[in-house]
């Protein structure tokens, strides 16, 4: 072979498993992509039963009820919005009322998220993001959930208590 | 005192990082090798100043002086020592000043032991780690400073986050950061080159070593957070395609990439411009990789640092070092001279496509990871790319990059017989298919996809030791023959094979977790018994006990099998007031490779706990896989040949004939 | 003044570090160079064909290439004279001299704090600072008292903070060496009587009768004594009693006296005078009439004195549902749940105590 067909077969090699790549990345973009909403943003949308989705927002104090064999029923709020969750399974340590959480699954006839998964927020300070755009956007952020004492505050640790 | 000493030792870091990046370029230009002595002394300087920076932060951790707004925002008096200094990284600033002090111990090092390279190049590699050591003090003195104090100092520190008090989330992010900053070196080496607007076999020589540590410390740092993750976590997961996860795993692939080419480099003297992108490349995900943990643009379970501010400052630097040396490739590469020719079947065809396949697959990550990003910011929808995604394309992407792997060592430089190779890998196809008969066989009706994964991990580490055995000529000669040659092997020769080798350990290890791992989900009382793979686990006792600064709930399992006692679990779970927050503890039992895997959840109204149990059989290969590849980077990197100081190799290779 | 003497030092350091090499001239050594890479790769080859792991052949091939680049190698070597910049040489010495010192003085100025010394925990608990919640300062004091245990304002100072970490068994034993040491006082009895109380759960024991009893004695209108005397007849069983002694306090109270509401809801619940009817919680009401800072110290300070002692000892199912109210009262929800939680892991091995706990939640609607 020339040099110059080595060098073809090379570039025509490289092409083809970046095509095979491409090809898999947007097969997988189609299938397996879960967008995120606030309760709000999914009553707007109107998002059929059974598309997956993220749900984000705070728990609602007062609504965690939980059931036989570690079903849990909640709602997440997002200050103008509350949907009802069930859930079943552990949650995660962090998981509280009044708390930012992520949820993932799909709502089903009736109107009700079944989450299959959950996320609480990481620690005291931090938030989902996606959690704390949403709410920040509907004005019911307190700015102190992601504050740094100044230099000469000694303040009190922070407590992440959201209307 | 110690503050502000710690505190002035960092700005002299930054002045001499400063005069680092400038005086030796131009020394190097005007050929002045007083002037491109200055990077040695200076990078030496350096190194001292912020190993005194670093030393004194560490001392006001210990010391708990709370007058330090890090010390108190991320300690408590009454936390264990351990925790006291491992907490010293545990937050943004600390671990920014470990990132720049590990960047200059390498920068120390490239002075010290850089004795073999071309006075030139150590000037141009050292300016251009001034460069990048420069940015970094600036970006912490100016965002992330960890010496700024308080007036008033409080009573008392605000603790470290709970879940951060564990001994392997305190040992893997100074290993993952001794891999990303390990890459700073090869792409100065790159940046230096293209400046030079020279490169060739000996460049490839001199980088490697350096890529290989790097390379070492991030497979053993991405295994130790895999399995910080599995067992802190408390749902026996171990890895989540998190974007953490991601920006570590990024540079690995670049970096494992980048090793490969820079041997061909170093036989052939091809593939040069490739092998300068790639550094660039690791590098640049690396910084990536920084950038996405410390200025929590992402969400991730890992996040602890959410400031915007410092995000910009990182994006700048991002720009500048990404975009500026992109740049220069683009406009130095095209002059770089052309290398040796080979066949596309031979071992550089081979390495060439194992660097096809490592960067698409690191290309399918990026695109994973940063899609979301970019998405929000063209049309502000959010969505979330989990696992699924990366499953899918991810995995069909190695497949094929495992099947061709253990035919590369075997085809021959410039001109490689396929047949041959595939002839001398009968006995590995032989075993693979033998394999997957009896587990089609044994598990008939379940899964398709696991025996044939695990065909092809049985074939991967059969490739790797018919490498041996052919070169050893093992089963041809008398065995003592072949042990003979064995030893006369070079070392990175046996490296490879252990590399190889652990790719398919871990392979196993992770299709039968996540194929044949079962487990119990439920609430249990005391004296309720559970069943999981034969095992039954009693939940004899639920007690109480008070911890140094946490509360404690610990939940006693007596683990039996066939009726047989094997031993006592006891999962926890921790309160700590402090922080008003709960970590689960998780019991591991070990049985060989495979593990039971104990957790607990909360306590409901009758008293019941909510406990779940994992029976995860062979998981730990996980794990073992990576730290073969590690060890196997160990045996190359003491090869003889790569070794970084290696002065006057006739004399050297003579004195150690008789150990070969 | 030392401070300023290490950061000079290491600023000469640093300035050494640019010198140094500058000063070695042009007589620094050369580096490496490539030719000894390749000079090694071929002694490897020899290696490798010696050790039979390549034909000669493909050996031969090899050194043809590795010299060809020795060749090329040479060549470029040759093309780079080494010469000596005094110009150069001598800027950069300036800036080291000059420029180095003073960028990282300046720098250093605007962020730095040179005047504040180091305040580690160490020294730190040497200072007075009875605000400080911490162990080990009080076990300092413990320590000190063990050798002079006649020191009695040492004890005068412990004994509250002992109260406070809600170790009253040991603040009982304090304030009596307060009495001893440093003298008896209707408050000092008072405080004595009050720490009984508490560690007794609320309950006026006798031995905290005598102690208010003999506060009265010394000053009849110690108003904490007088109070508790009337709660221990309340808790007799003796209602017009406790209502005679507090109709008689308020009768003598300042308008202005701050547990003038206190005593007003205590007399109100055992039916003694017309004031407005009392929330179940007579401290809560009694919180509400004070002032901000007043009501907000008084609560906290109950509360958490509640909270440590069910840390000792979680089994008093009663106090764990206090507890949980309080917080509810406060609206601090997290902690309610949070202390729900805590209580179900206390009591979770008695299957009575769990009953009552979970009724009792329930009653106050924080089941589930």
């Amino acid at each position: 072979m020339t040099r110059k067909q080595r060098r073809l077969t090379m570039i025509c090699g490289s092409l083809a498993v970046l095509a095979v790549a491409a090809a898999l990345v947007l097969n997988a973009m189609r299938d397996s992509i879960v967008f995120f909403s606030t309760p709000t943003m999914a009553a707007e949308k109107q998002i059929p039963p059974g598309k997956r989705f993220r749900l984000g927002g705070l728990v609602q104090p007062g609504s965690l009820v939980r059931g036989d064999n570690l079903a849990v029923n909640f709602s997440i709020a997002d200050g103008s919005a509350t949907l009802p969750v069930a859930y079943k399974g552990m949650l995660p340590d962090l998981f509280r009322e009044g708390q930012g959480v992520v949820a993932e699954g799909a709502l089903d006839a009736s109107g009700v998220f079944k989450a299959d998964t959950v996320l609480a927020k990481h620690d005291e300070t931090y938030m989902p993001r996606d959690v704390a755009d949403a709410l920040k956007k509907q004005g019911h952020w307190k700015d102190d959930y992601g504050a740094k004492p100044g230099a000469t505050a000694a303040s009190a640790p922070v407590q992440g208590t959201a209307k | 005192m110690i503050a502000e000493a710690g505190h002035y030792a960092l700005v002299l870091a930054l002045a001499l990082a400063l005069i680092q990046s400038t005086v030796p370029m131009l020394g190097a230009r005007w050929g002045d090798p007083a002037l491109m002595n200055v990077a040695r002394s200076t990078a030496l300087a350096q190194l001292l100043f912020v190993a005194a920076s670093f030393t004194a932060l560490v001392m006001l951790h210990v010391a708990s002086d709370f007058s330090v707004v890090n010390v108190f925002e991320n300690s408590h008096s009454m936390k264990p020592l351990l925790y006291k200094i491992t907490g010293v990284w545990g937050n943004h600033e600390g671990s920014m000043l470990l990132w720049v002090a590990i960047l200059a111990l390498f920068g120390g090092l490239v002075a010290a032991f850089g004795n073999n390279l071309p006075l030139s190049l150590r000037a141009h590699v050292l300016a251009v780690q001034g460069w990048i050591a420069a940015a970094f003090y600036l970006f912490i003195l100016l965002t992330s400073n960890p010496f700024l104090r308080i007036a008033s100092p409080p009573i008392e520190g605000r603790d470290l986050n709970p879940v951060l008090q564990d001994i392997g989330l305190a040992v893997h992010p100074p290993m993952l950061y001794l891999g990303y900053v390990g890459f700073s070196i090869s792409f100065s080496f790159a940046i230096a080159a293209l400046i030079e607007g020279r490169i060739d076999a000996a460049w490839a020589r001199w980088v490697r070593p350096w890529t290989l540590v790097a390379w070492i410390f991030l497979t053993l740092g991405i295994a130790m957070g895999s399995y910080w993750a599995y067992y802190e976590l408390g749902w026996g997961g171990w890895w989540f395609w998190d974007p953490v996860e991601n920006a570590s795993l990024m540079p690995w692939l670049a970096g494992t990439a980048l090793l490969h080419s820079a041997v061909v480099m170093e036989k052939r003297n091809a593939l040069k411009v490739w092998t300068i992108l790639l550094s660039i490349l690791a590098f640049s995900l690396s910084l990536l990789g920084t950038f996405l943990v410390r200025s929590g643009v992402l969400t991730s379970v890992h996040a602890f640092a959410t400031d915007p501010s410092r995000g910009v400052f990182i994006l700048l630097i991002l720009c500048l070092f990404i975009g500026g040396s992109l740049t220069l490739y683009a406009w130095r590469a095209p002059a770089l001279k052309q290398g040796g020719l080979f066949a596309p079947v031979s071992r550089e065809g081979a390495l060439v496509l194992n660097n096809l396949f490592l960067t698409s697959a690191c290309a399918t990550v990026f695109i994973g990871t940063l899609y979301p990003l970019a998405l929000e910011v063209l049309t502000g929808d959010k969505i979330s790319v989990g696992a699924p995604f990366f499953n899918l394309t991810f995995g069909p992407l190695f497949v094929p990059l495992l099947v061709a792997m253990p035919f590369a060592p075997l085809l021959a430089w410039k001109r490689g017989d396929l047949l041959g190779a595939a002839q001398r890998l009968t006995a590995a196809g032989i075993a693979a298919l033998v394999a997957i008969a009896v587990l089609f066989a044994w598990t008939h009706g379940g899964a398709t996809l696991a025996p044939l994964a695990i065909g092809l991990a049985i074939f991967v580490i059969g490739g790797a030791l018919s490498d041996l055995a052919e070169r050893t000529a093992l089963f041809r000669v008398p065995f003592a023959t072949a042990m003979a040659r064995a030893r006369g092997l070079p070392r990175a020769t046996w490296g490879t094979a252990f590399a190889h080798a652990g790719i398919g350990v871990a392979l196993i290890g992770i299709v039968c977790e996540t194929t044949w791992n079962s487990e119990y989900i439920g609430t249990m009382k005391p004296r309720d018994i559970a069943s999981v793979a034969g095992y039954q686990l009693k939940l004899d006792d639920i007690t109480q006990r008070q911890g140094p600064n946490f509360r404690e709930m610990i939940a006693q399992f007596t683990v039996s099998h066939d009726g047989e006692t094997l031993e006592v679990m006891t999962p926890s779970k921790r309160n700590f007031t402090t922080r008003d927050s709960s970590t689960t503890e998780a019991a591991l039992l070990t049985r060989g490779a495979s593990q039971l895997y104990v957790s607990l959840g909360d306590t409901n109204a009758e008293g019941a706990i909510a406990v779940r149990i994992y029976h995860k059989p062979l998981v730990l290969l996980i794990w073992w896989g990576p730290v073969l590849m590690a060890f196997g980077g160990l045996l190359s990197l003491s090869d003889r040949r790569l070794r970084v100081g290696a002065p006057k190799p006739a004399k050297a290779a003579r004195a150690l004939q008789p150990a070969e | 003044m030392t401070l300023w003497f290490v950061f000079a030092l290491m600023t000469v350091a640093a300035i050494f570090a640019v010198l140094w090499p500058l000063s070695r001239g042009s007589s620094a050594q050369a580096g490496g160079s490539e030719a000894v890479v390749y000079k090694d790769q071929l002694a490897e080859i020899d290696r490798d064909v010696a050790a039979g792991l390549i034909g000669s052949s493909e050996a031969e091939a090899a050194r043809v290439e590795i010299g060809r680049r020795l060749l090329a190698a040479a060549d470029g070597e040759r093309t780079l004279p080494a010469r000596a910049n005094l110009g150069l040489r001598r800027a950069s010495a300036i800036v080291a001299l000059v420029g180095l010192p003073i960028a990282a003085v300046t720098f250093y100025l605007a962020l730095g704090s040179p005047r504040l010394g180091d305040f580690p925990l160490a020294s730190r608990t040497r200072m007075a600072d009875v605000s400080q919640p911490l162990e080990n300062m009080v076990a300092q004091v413990e320590a000190h008292l063990e050798k002079n245990p006649t020191d009695g304002r040492g004890w005068t100072v412990l004994a509250p903070v002992l109260a406070r970490l809600g170790r009253f068994d040991d603040a009982v034993r304090a304030y009596r060496n307060v009495i001893q040491h440093a003298g008896d006082s209707a408050e000092r009895r008072s405080d004595l009587g009050e720490a009984l109380v508490t560690s007794a759960g609320g309950v006026v024991t006798a031995e905290a009768k005598a102690e208010f009893e003999r506060a009265v004695a010394q000053n009849a209108d110690d108003p904490r004594a007088s109070y508790f005397l009337g709660l221990a007849a309340e808790q007799d069983g003796r209602k017009a009693d406790a209502a005679a002694i507090w109709r008689a306090m308020l009768s003598k109270a300042p308008a202005d006296a701050p547990w003038r509401p206190l005593i007003e809801t205590a007399l109100a619940r055992v039916g003694g005078a017309p004031v407005a009817p009392a929330l179940s919680d007579d401290a809560m009401a009694a919180a509400r009439d004070m002032n901000e800072a007043d009501r907000g110290t008084m609560v906290r300070g109950m509360v958490d004195r509640l909270a440590a002692r069910l840390k000792q000892d979680g089994s008093d199912v009663e106090g764990w549902l206090r507890l949980v109210r309080a917080y509810i009262v406060m609206g601090e929800r997290d902690k309610a749940t949070n202390a729900r939680i805590e209580a179900r892991q206390a009591v979770a091995g008695d299957a009575e105590r769990l009953r009552k706990l979970n009724e009792g939640l329930k009653n106050l609607g924080l089941d589930g």
